[in-house]
C-alpha cells in the first residue's frame, strides 16, 4: 500500500510537471489542450491532412489529431463541426464541398456556419481514358461517343461528389451530358475499373492517374483547371481544347462561426508555417497537389466567390436542391 | 540484383530492423488488447514516420500492420474477444481449447501459422504480383458480390446447431450496416435525424460490443460456491505445439494459405471474409469435423493461417494499383504516398529498391512477430490466472477507450454498450454471435457492389449470369446451402430416432 501511494505521488507530480512545463506562465494562451482535426475524405484529403496535421502540432506546442469523419460528401463531418463549441479547438479540413453539400441539400447551413482559417492546397481533376480506346483529345471521345449508339461510361467517386460535379459540368461543356451514364465507386476504385475496361472514362485527381499514363496503361485526356499540373505536365486544360470549363478544388482550414479572432490568428500562422515547411512542399510534389496558402481574409472572399459559382452550376446542371 | 542488395542493406540497417521490430511490437500489443485495434495503432505510428528514411517508414507501418494481424488471435483464444475482425473466426475453437486448458498450444500454433500463411503470401506475391494483379482487376462489381456471397454462404457452417438462428443472426449484422448515409446516393437511413447516426455504426466498435460485453455481464452474473476473487478462468499450462501436430497439418496451412492471398488479392474485401472461408472449408473437409466450434486445433490454423496470407495478397492490388483493401492498408497507402512511393504499374520501375525493401521489412517482421510471441505467450496464459471479475473490469476499460478512440466520439461507448446488451439477449436465447460480424463486414460491400454492378448493366440482371467467374461463386454458394440442408435432415432424422428409442 506504502508503495502505491508513493508510485501515486511521483506519478501525480510527474503529470503536474508536465502540464506545468507545457502551458508554462501564459497559463489562459491558446492552444492549452489537443486541437482536433476532422477530416472529411480518404484518399488524398486523409494524407495531406496527415502530414498537415503533424506540422501544425509542432508549431502549435499541442497536438493536432485528425479524425476521421467520412460519408455523405462531407455532409457528416460538417454536421459534427456544427455542434462543436467555437474556441479553436475543433477545427476542419475544409473544402468546396462546404458548397456542395449545402446546394445538394444534404446540410441545413452554408459556410457561413463556419470562420475561415487559412487555404492549403488545390487540386485539379483530370479526365483519363483506357489507352486502348485511343482517344487522345476531348475532341476525339466526344466524336466516338456522338457516333455510338451506347452511352459513355463514366466512374465517379459517388453521387453529388466533387468529381461527379466536376463530370457533370465537363460532359455539359461538351455537349454530351445526354450521353453519359455515372457509376459511383468508393475508395479511389476508379482508375482499376477503367484499366479493366468495365467503364469508358473517369475524372478522378492527377495523383491516382500519374503511375498508370507512365506505365501507357492510361490516357489522360484533360485537367479541368486553367493551367496545367506539374505531375502530368504534357496534359493540355480543357480550355486549351476549346471546352470553357475552370473547376478546381481548394482545401483548407475552418473553425466554426465565432471562434475568437486571436485564436483564428494563432491557427492562422501555425497553418502558414506548416504550409511553407520544406516537408509540406516536398510531400506536394510526391502526392500531386498544389500547396497554394491564403490568410484568413483572402480564404473567405474564395468560399464566397466559389458557393456562387457552385449555386449557379448546380441549378444548371439540375443537381441544386 | 543490383537493387535487390541495395535494398537488402537498408532494410538490414540496425535502425530499419529496430523500426520494423517497434512496428510489431505496438502493433502486437494493440492487436492483442481487447478493445484497442491495430488500425488505431497505424494511425499513431503514421505520424512518426514522416521524418524517416522511405524503407524504414515503411518498414514501421508494415510491421505495424503484421503484428496487429497476428496479435488479434490473443485475446480471441484467451477470452473469446477477438482482437480485429480477422481473428472472429478464431474464436469458434480458440477459445474453446482455452477452457480445456491448451490455451498455450492453442496460442503458439496461432503464432507459427500466421507467420507460415505470412510468409506464403509474400512469396506468391514476389512471384506473381503481375499475374495475380492481372486476374484480380478482372473482379469487377458483379465478380465481388458473388464472392462476397459466397463468403455469406460460410453462414451455413458457423451457426451451430440451428440453421434459422444463424441466418437471423446474419441478417442482424447486414441490417445493422445500413444504418448511416448509404455510400452511393448519401441517403441517411435509419438514423433518426441524427447527426451521430449519420456515420453509422463502425465495424469495430460494434465488433468490441458483441464479444467483450456479454464476457463482462457473464463474470459478474455468474454464482459460484468458490468465493469472490478466486475464479481463475482457466489451467494454465506453457506448452508449444510439436512439430508433428503441425506438419500434420501442413496440406490444411497451405490450402487455406491458397485462400487467404486469393481473397486479400481481390480489392473490397479482405482478412475477414477469408478467415471465415478457410474455417468454413476445414471444417467441411475434415474428418474430425464433429469436433469444431468444441476446440478443435483445425480451427485455429485455418482462419489464422488465411487472415496472414492476406496480408500478402493486399499488398498485390496496394502496390500494383494502389488499391487499399482495408482501413489499415489505407493507412500504409499514406505512408507511401507521402515518401514519394506512388502505387501503380509504374511503382515497380520508379521505386524497385523500396519495394524489395519493403519484402525484407515484411520478412524481418514475421521474425520479430515469431520471436515476441513465442516469449510473450508465457506471458499471455497467466492472464487466465486473474480472477474472472478482475479481468472483467479491466476489459470493461479498455473497451470503453477502444470504442472512444476509433473515432475519438463519446457516442461509440454509448453504441458498444447498446449492441453489446443486445448481444448478450442473444447469447441467451442461444442464437450464435459470429454470424452477425460476418454480416457487418459483408453487408456494406454485398450492398455496393451489386448497385454498382446494376449501374454498370443499366439495370439489365444479365450481368450476374453472363460471367463465367460469376456463375461459379454463385454456384459454390448454392453447393454450401445444399450440403447445408442435407446434413440438417440427417441430423433431424437421427435425433428423431433416438427419440423413437428411448421412447420404446
Amino acid at each position: 500500500m506504502k508503495l502505491i501511494s508513493r508510485t501515486r505521488g511521483v506519478l501525480t507530480a510527474a503529470i503536474a510537471a508536465a502540464l506545468i512545463s507545457t502551458t508554462g506562465a501564459a497559463r489562459a494562451e491558446f492552444p492549452e489542450k489537443p486541437v482536433e482535426m476532422t477530416v472529411l475524405f480518404g484518399g488524398t484529403a486523409n494524407t495531406i491532412a496527415q502530414l498537415l496535421s503533424e506540422l501544425m502540432s509542432s508549431e502549435l506546442g499541442q497536438p493536432v489529431v485528425p479524425v476521421g469523419r467520412k460519408g455523405g460528401g462531407g455532409a457528416v463531418g460538417y454536421s459534427f463541426m456544427a455542434g462543436t463549441a467555437p474556441d479553436g479547438y475543433n477545427i476542419v479540413w475544409n473544402s468546396n464541398s462546404i458548397s456542395t453539400t449545402y446546394h445538394t441539400g444534404r446540410i441545413p447551413f452554408d459556410y457561413k456556419a463556419f470562420t475561415p482559417i487559412a487555404r492549403v492546397s488545390t487540386e485539379v481533376p483530370a479526365l483519363a481514358v483506357n489507352s486502348s480506346t485511343g482517344w487522345k483529345s476531348l475532341g476525339e471521345m466526344v466524336a466516338a461517343a456522338k457516333a455510338s449508339d451506347k452511352k459513355l461510361k463514366v466512374g465517379i467517386s459517388g453521387k453529388g461528389s466533387f468529381t461527379h460535379l466536376t463530370s457533370a459540368a465537363l460532359f455539359d461543356a461538351l455537349g454530351i451530358a445526354d450521353k453519359v451514364n455515372y457509376i459511383s465507386y468508393g475508395d479511389g476504385k476508379a482508375p482499376v475499373e477503367l484499366l479493366a475496361g468495365r467503364i469508358d472514362a473517369a475524372i478522378q485527381w492527377p495523383g491516382q492517374f500519374v503511375s498508370y499514363a507512365q506505365a501507357g496503361d492510361l490516357t489522360v485526356l484533360a485537367v479541368t483547371g486553367d493551367t496545367r499540373v506539374a505531375i502530368l505536365p504534357d496534359v493540355p486544360t480543357a480550355m486549351e481544347q476549346g471546352t470553357d470549363i475552370n473547376i478546381s478544388m481548394w482545401r483548407g482550414l475552418a473553425a466554426p462561426a465565432g471562434t475568437p479572432a486571436d485564436v483564428v490568428q494563432k491557427l492562422e500562422t501555425a497553418a502558414k508555417n506548416a504550409v511553407d515547411s520544406a516537408a509540406f512542399q516536398d510531400a506536394a510534389g510526391k502526392i500531386g497537389f498544389s500547396p497554394a496558402y491564403l490568410d484568413a481574409n483572402g480564404f473567405g472572399e474564395v468560399i464566397a466567390r466559389d458557393d456562387a459559382f457552385y449555386a449557379k452550376l448546380l441549378g444548371e446542371l439540375g443537381m441544386a436542391k | 540484383m543490383e537493387s535487390f542488395f541495395q535494398a537488402l542493406t537498408l532494410a538490414f540497417s540496425p535502425y530499419a530492423i529496430g523500426a520494423v521490430g517497434f512496428g510489431t511490437f505496438v502493433g502486437l500489443v494493440f492487436g492483442s488488447i481487447p478493445g484497442l485495434t491495430f488500425t488505431v495503432a497505424l494511425a499513431l505510428a503514421l505520424p512518426i514516420t514522416f521524418s524517416m528514411a522511405p524503407v524504414p517508414a515503411i518498414g514501421l507501418l508494415l510491421g505495424t500492420y503484421i503484428g496487429g494481424m497476428t496479435g488479434g488471435s490473443v485475446s480471441a483464444i484467451l477470452l473469446g474477444i477477438p482482437g480485429t475482425p480477422s481473428a472472429a473466426a478464431t474464436v469458434l475453437d480458440g477459445h474453446p481449447m482455452t477452457k480445456n486448458g491448451e490455451a498455450s498450444i492453442a496460442l503458439g500454433t496461432a503464432v507459427i501459422v500466421s507467420v507460415f500463411g505470412g510468409v506464403f503470401s509474400l512469396v506468391v506475391m514476389i512471384v506473381s504480383v503481375d499475374l495475380v494483379s492481372r486476374i484480380a482487376i478482372e473482379f469487377g462489381p458483379a465478380q465481388i458480390f458473388a464472392l462476397v456471397l459466397f463468403g455469406f454462404s460460410t453462414i451455413c457452417g458457423l451457426c451451430g446447431p440451428s440453421l434459422l438462428k444463424g441466418l437471423i443472426s446474419g441478417v442482424l449484422g447486414l441490417m445493422i450496416m445500413t444504418i448511416g448515409l448509404d455510400a452511393i446516393e448519401g441517403i441517411p437511413r435509419m438514423t433518426f435525424g441524427s447527426i451521430n447516426m449519420l456515420q453509422g455504426v463502425n465495424l469495430l466498435v460494434a465488433m468490441i460490443g458483441l464479444f467483450a460485453v456479454p464476457f463482462i455481464i457473464e463474470a459478474f452474473s455468474q454464482k459460484d460456491d468458490v468465493s469472490f476473487g478466486d475464479r481463475p478462468m482457466a489451467k494454465v499450462r506453457t506448452e508449444l505445439p510439436s512439430f508433428r501436430l503441425l506438419f500434420k497439418n501442413l496440406w490444411l496451412m497451405i490450402r487455406c494459405s491458397v485462400i487467404g492471398t486469393g481473397i486479400g488479392a481481390i480489392p473490397g474485401t479482405g482478412g475477414a471474409i477469408a478467415s471465415f472461408l478457410a474455417y468454413d472449408h476445414a471444417k467441411r473437409f475434415s474428418k474430425s469435423g464433429r469436433k469444431f466450434g468444441k476446440g478443435n486445433i483445425e480451427g485455429v490454423i485455418a482462419p489464422e493461417t488465411a487472415n496472414n496470407a492476406v496480408t500478402g495478397g493486399t499488398l498485390i492490388p496496394l502496390l500494383s494499383l494502389g488499391i487499399p483493401g482495408d482501413p489499415a492498408t489505407a493507412i500504409v497507402l499514406a505512408g507511401l504516398m507521402i515518401h514519394g512511393i506512388v502505387p501503380g504499374p509504374a511503382l515497380f520501375m520508379n521505386h524497385e529498391v523500396e519495394v524489395y525493401g519493403m519484402y525484407v521489412a515484411v520478412v524481418l517482421a514475421y521474425f520479430w512477430v515469431l520471436g515476441l510471441q513465442l516469449l510473450g505467450i508465457r506471458l499471455f496464459v497467466h492472464v487466465l490466472k486473474v480472477p474472472r471479475e478482475m479481468l472483467a473490469v479491466v476489459v470493461l476499460v479498455l473497451c470503453a477507450v477502444g470504442a472512444y478512440s476509433i473515432r475519438n466520439s463519446a457516442f461509440d461507448i454509448y453504441s458498444m454498450a447498446v449492441i453489446g446488451v443486445g448481444a448478450y439477449v442473444l447469447v441467451g436465447l442461444r442464437v450464435p454471435i459470429t454470424p452477425i460480424i460476418l454480416g457487418m463486414v459483408l453487408g456494406p460491400t454485398l450492398e455496393n457492389e451489386f448497385r454498382t454492378a446494376m449501374m454498370l448493366s443499366e439495370g439489365e440482371l444479365s450481368i450476374f449470369y453472363t460471367s463465367p467467374t460469376v456463375v461459379i461463386f454463385f454456384g459454390l454458394a448454392a453447393l454450401i446451402i445444399i450440403l447445408q440442408g442435407i446434413s440438417e435432415l440427417k441430423l433431424r432424422r437421427r435425433s428423431r430416432q433416438e427419440v423413437q428409442t428411448t421412447d420404446a
